[in-house]
């Protein structure tokens, strides 16, 4: 992955250490003390869904809860893909993210380059409006979108993401406006002298510019739709439905209860994508995180 | 910054037509009137109809639905519970947050390791969360009673009422790791010499942290609390989930103590077809979060320091 260092306008966070005092050896020794049962604290779910995930139904329902299953039941996994249409479902949350993640980030990145490098009559208010869509719960409007395209007709297709997608996100608007304003104006200047268009400066100066920027957006929108449950629950039948949906509903046993150890296979496999995903590009979900929660 | 543009010749503004900033602009502002405004508008129209989804022979009723909402109990309670919930889960988590910020900026090996620990939980769909959750509060086979029945208590029913709303709680602040990575970039951009002259001058680590490093990051910490609320205010998905089944549609299997009110409005629209009822509420609700706001807002004058003049950057 080349991405040329370019000034950033985003604030990320450094692990690197400021001058101070050195500390007492016993006072280090309870910060790591603190630091790992706080880790133990925060991964431990992690764990324990892989453990559940790799025993059999009657180590899982033993009392006292057994911690290890005696032997790994990685049949678990192949019932988890088996039982229900896993592959469709993966399919599915696959082709929507991909979909929204690759729209919004472009309508993102025109919108950010609107309110970072151009001017207009209302460009502050409407900024402003922008702002405050972000602090607009979207549930309020999530259900009154459904019952509207429920009447036109929309419900089960793709098309909402697609109108989502299109319609750009505040959150990713800020995080492209931060960016943009904060390249010189002399590139702009220069390809203006040379009779560019804005259009133009937009797509062959600015966005060839901003690969951390679209990265970080893509990846952040991906795990948006990849993650979502009320958005695919509410808009699409069982059969046309995302991974999230399927794996918190579909996996019963004949009583209708939760398969536990066949579904914490299944949600572990679910989440693996949006793990490689985090772990590879930690720093650029920081960025997104960090640059658009500092500034109000 | 009026030496610079005028070495750069013509000022940047005029070197485009409104037009062209419409253009860049259109994709969010029809998105924003077709897909938020229009939404609302239209929940505030059904909220004065008994619509119910389906049928077309609804009527007008007026302000029926907001009256009958002012006697609803059941409504009442799940906002109080909602607000409750809001009331606990925020402080914990930006302090949970800003402690363990706090924690991560301190000379030690290893923190970017234990800063991604701490993180990862935020990006975990909630789904999977709701399900790995579910595993921990089993109340037979879960870990957490067997952790507590080795200190001799429980075992707990962690997903029935009342411990049910505690379960959400913990659910919740396993996530603030979210929270802890804006604080951490904050505490980073504090200048190390303003907290060291303090220290020459013998004021003690707390003071330093309570009277130097929290003002001066005092608007993050602002921007954690009203977003935190507004987070807080809509939850409706783990409550969901976390109950029995853990299917969306099951509402009625949400235990008391965490029935929120968006899971009373799902209940309105969804099981209960009343979609005028429903919107009332969403609309009520969208008042009582905007009173909030602003009412956060307004304090925030108070505590709030702002040490850059912020129409500077315009």
């Amino acid at each position: 992955m080349t991405i040329t260092k370019i000034p950033t306008p985003a604030p990320t966070v450094s692990t690197r250490r400021r001058a101070r005092r050195p500390r007492r050896p016993a006072k280090t020794a309870g910060a790591y003390l603190l630091l790992m049962t706080l880790a133990i604290l925060f991964a431990g779910p992690f764990a324990w869904l892989v453990l559940a995930a790799l025993k059999t139904k009657a180590e899982w329902v033993s009392i006292p809860a057994k911690l290890l299953p005696e032997a790994p039941q990685w049949d678990n996994f192949t019932q988890a893909l088996t039982e229900i249409n896993f592959a469709a479902y993966l399919g599915n949350s696959m082709f929507l993210s991909f979909l929204y993640a690759i729209l919004v980030t472009f309508s993102s990145a025109a919108v950010g380059f609107g309110f970072a490098r151009l001017r207009g009559r209302g460009k502050r208010p409407l900024f402003v409006l922008l702002l405050s869509t972000m602090m607009l719960p979207q549930i309020l409007t999530l259900i009154p979108t459904y019952v509207l395209f429920a009447r036109v007709g929309l419900i089960n297709t793709y098309w909402p993401w697609v109108l989502w997608g299109l319609a750009a996100s505040p959150f990713l608007v800020f995080l492209f406006r931060q960016f943009f304003a904060g390249i010189p104006a002399e590139l702009e200047d220069a390809a203006i002298i040379d009779g560019c268009g804005y259009g133009r400066i937009f797509l062959q100066i600015f966005l060839p510019l901003s690969r951390p920027v679209l990265l970080t957006s893509f990846l952040l929108s991906f795990t948006w739709i990849w993650g979502d449950y009320l958005g695919p629950a509410l808009f699409l039948d069982p059969d046309q439905t995302t991974l999230s949906v399927a794996i918190s509903a579909f996996y019963l046993d004949p009583h209708g209860n939760p398969d536990s150890t066949v579904q914490a296979a299944a949600a572990a496999l679910y989440v693996v994508p949006v793990l490689v995903i985090f772990l590879f590009a930690q720093r650029y979900f920081i960025r997104g995180v960090v640059s658009s929660g500092l500034k109000g | 910054m009026a030496t610079e543009r005028a070495r750069r010749g013509r000022p940047s503004w005029k070197r485009h037509s409104s037009g062209t900033f419409y253009l860049f602009v259109s994709p969010w502002v029809l998105g924003f009137a077709l897909l938020t405004a229009l939404p609302l508008g239209y929940a505030l129209a059904i909220s004065l109809t008994n619509f119910n989804g389906r049928s077309d022979r609804w009527r007008w009723v007026g302000l029926r639905n907001y009256a009958e909402l002012m006697g609803d109990a059941e409504a009442i309670a799940s906002l109080v519970r909602t607000l409750a919930y809001t009331a606990i889960a925020v402080p914990l988590m930006v302090a949970g947050g800003l402690g363990l910020a706090v924690l991560l900026n301190q000379r030690l090996k290893a923190v970017g390791l234990f800063r991604t620990i701490f993180f990862l939980p935020s990006v975990v769909p909630i789904v999977a969360m709701a399900i790995m959750w579910k595993l921990i509060f089993n109340r037979d086979a879960g870990i957490l009673n067997a952790i507590l029945e080795k200190i001799s208590i429980g075992p707990i029913a962690w997903l029935v009422d009342p411990n049910a709303f505690y379960a959400l709680i913990i659910l919740t602040l396993w996530g603030l790791g979210g929270g802890m990575v804006i604080m951490l970039a904050a505490l980073q951009g504090v200048p190390a010499e303003l907290e060291e002259a303090a220290r020459v001058d013998g004021a003690t680590r707390w003071h330093v942290f309570r009277h130097v490093t929290v003002p001066i990051i005092s608007p993050v910490i602002f921007f954690q609390v009203v977003t935190g609320i507004i987070a807080s205010l809509q939850i409706i998905i783990q409550p969901l989930l976390l109950a029995q089944t853990g299917q969306v549609g099951n509402v009625g299997e949400v235990p008391e103590t965490t029935h929120l009110y968006m899971v009373q409005v799902y209940q309105e629209f969804f099981v209960n077809s009343r979609y005028g009822y429903g919107s009332a509420m969403l609309f009520v609700f969208f008042l009582v979060i905007l009173a909030i706001t602003l009412f956060v807002q307004r304090s925030s004058r108070l505590w709030v320091h702002y040490t850059v003049d912020r129409e500077a950057d315009r």
